[in-house]
C-alpha cells in the first residue's frame, strides 16, 4: 500500500505504546487520556489509508463523545481512587490470559503474512474514488442505495439505545436503593 | 519503502490482542469497557485497511455502523455501571456475585 | 499530500505554545507565596477540590449528547449528495426523514421521562 511509511510507524507506535498504558494505569481517569490518544492515533492513520469521512467521525464520535461519557462516569462515581486490582490475586489466570493473548497474537501474524490476498481488486481504487467526487461523496451514495437497510436499522439501534440508557440511569435521586 | 497489507493488519491484531489482554487481567470495569473500545477500534481499522486493499467501500460502510455499535454499547454499558454502583459502592468486578440484591 | 496543511497547523501550535511556556517559565521573575500557588478560581479563595462527586443528572445529558451526536454523524453523507438526487427520486429524502422520525420517537420519549428537566 503506497502510504507514507513515517507517518504510519509514527501512528501505530504510539498507537501501541498508549494502549498499553490504557490497560495498565492504576487510575482509570489516566487510562482514559491515554485512550483519547489512541484514538487520534487511529484517526491518523484512517486519513493515511484514504478514509477521510472515517477519520473526522472518529474524532467526532470516539474522541468527542465517548470519551466525555467515560469521564463524566468517573467523576460522578469518585471512581479516580487507583485500583489496585493488578495485585497478586489470580496471578496465574492473568499470566495464563497474557500467555494466550500472545499466542494467538503470534498465529494471527504468521495467517497474515503466509497467505495473501487471493480476492482480485474491486471497482473503487483511491484513484477512481476522487474521479468520482471523492470519499464522502462515494461513501454517501453506498449509503443511500445500497447499505439502506442497515441505515435505517441504525436508527433503532440508537433508539434501542436512548431508551436503554434513560430507563437504566434515571432513577429518582434520594429514592431508597432498589427502587425504580 | 512501502507499507505492506500485513503490516497494518499486524498492528490491528495488536491492538485486538492488547484489549484481550485487558478484559481479562483488570478487575476495574470502567477499564474492561475502555479494552472494550480498544478492540473495536482496531477492527474498525482491519476493516478499513481491507477496504482499500480490495477496491470496496463495503468495509468503510460497515465500521460506520460499528461506530454506531459502539456508541449504543457504551451509553447503555455505563448506565450499568451506574446502577452497579448504586448497589455495590464499588467498581470491582469481583463484587458481583449475587444472583439477587 | 493533502494532510499537509494539518501538520503545519499541528506543528505550529505545538511550538508556540511550547515556547510561550518555556519562554515564561525562563523569563519571568518568581516569587512564590502559598496564594499564589492555590488553583485560580476566578479570582475567589478556592472551595473544596474538583474530586466531589457530580449528579447523575449530568450523566444523562452526556449520554443523550452522545446518541444524538450519532444520529449528527449520519447527516454528514446525506448533506454532500442529497442535491443530486432532489429533482430525480425523492426516495433519499424519504429515507432521511424514516431515519430522523424513528430517532424523534427516542427524543419525545426523553422528553416525556423528564430526563431533560434540571430540579
Amino acid at each position: 500500500m503506497d502510504i507514507s511509511p513515517v507517518f504510519f510507524y509514527l501512528f501505530a507506535g504510539l498507537a501501541i505504546a498508549f494502549s498499553v498504558l490504557v490497560v495498565l494505569k492504576k487510575s482509570p481517569v489516566a487510562s482514559a487520556f491515554c485512550l483519547v490518544v489512541v484514538f487520534f492515533m487511529f484517526a491518523g492513520i484512517y486519513a493515511l489509508l484514504d478514509a477521510h469521512l472515517i477519520a473526522a467521525v472518529q474524532v467526532l464520535v470516539y474522541a468527542g463523545a465517548i470519551m466525555v461519557l467515560f469521564v463524566f462516569v468517573i467523576m460522578l462515581l469518585n471512581a479516580d481512587s487507583p485500583s489496585f486490582d493488578l495485585g497478586r490475586s489470580h496471578l496465574g489466570l492473568r499470566v495464563g490470559a497474557v500467555a494466550a493473548c500472545v499466542v494467538l497474537l503470534g498465529l494471527f501474524v504468521y495467517a497474515f503474512r503466509a497467505s495473501p490476498l487471493q480476492v482480485p481488486p474491486g471497482a473503487l481504487t483511491a484513484a477512481q474514488i476522487d474521479a468520482a467526487g471523492g470519499n464522502t461523496r462515494v461513501i454517501s451514495r453506498l449509503m443511500f442505495s445500497e447499505y439502506i437497510l442497515p441505515f435505517e436499522l441504525t436508527s433503532v439501534l440508537l433508539l434501542a439505545g436512548i431508551v436503554g440508557a434513560v430507563a437504566i440511569a434515571k432513577r429518582k435521586l434520594g429514592a431508597p436503593e432498589g427502587t425504580a | 519503502m512501502r507499507i505492506e497489507p500485513w503490516v497494518v493488519l499486524t498492528f490491528c491484531s495488536i491492538i485486538f490482542f492488547i484489549g484481550l489482554a485487558g478484559v481479562l487481567i483488570r478487575r476495574n470495569i470502567l477499564i474492561i469497557l475502555m479494552s472494550v473500545e480498544l478492540m473495536l477500534n482496531a477492527v474498525n481499522l482491519t476493516f478499513v485497511t481491507f477496504s482499500r486493499q480490495l477496491g470496496h467501500l463495503g468495509g468503510q460502510m460497515s465500521v460506520f455502523f460499528i461506530i454506531t455499535v459502539a456508541a449504543a454499547e457504551s451509553a447503555v454499558g455505563l448506565g450499568l455501571v451506574i446502577a452497579m454502583f448504586r448497589t455495590l459502592r464499588s467498581v470491582d468486578t469481583d463484587q458481583i456475585q449475587l444472583l439477587r440484591e | 499530500m493533502s494532510y499537509l496543511p494539518v501538520l503545519i497547523l499541528v506543528v505550529i501550535a505545538i511550538a508556540l505554545g511550547g515556547a510561550i511556556q518555556i519562554l515564561s517559565h525562563v523569563l519571568g521573575p518568581k516569587f512564590p507565596n502559598p496564594m499564589k500557588n492555590s488553583p485560580f478560581e476566578c479570582g475567589m479563595p478556592p472551595l473544596g477540590d474538583a474530586r466531589h462527586r457530580f449528579s447523575v443528572r449530568f450523566y444523562l445529558v452526556a449520554i443523550l449528547f452522545l446518541l444524538f451526536d450519532v444520529e449528527a454523524v449520519f447527516f454528514f453523507p446525506f448533506a454532500v449528495t442529497f442535491r443530486e438526487y432532489l429533482g430525480i427520486n425523492m426516495f433519499m429524502v424519504l429515507e432521511m426523514a424514516v431515519f430522523v422520525g424513528i430517532l424523534l420517537v427516542g427524543y419525545f420519549y426523553v422528553l416525556r421521562k423528564g430526563a431533560l428537566e434540571w430540579d
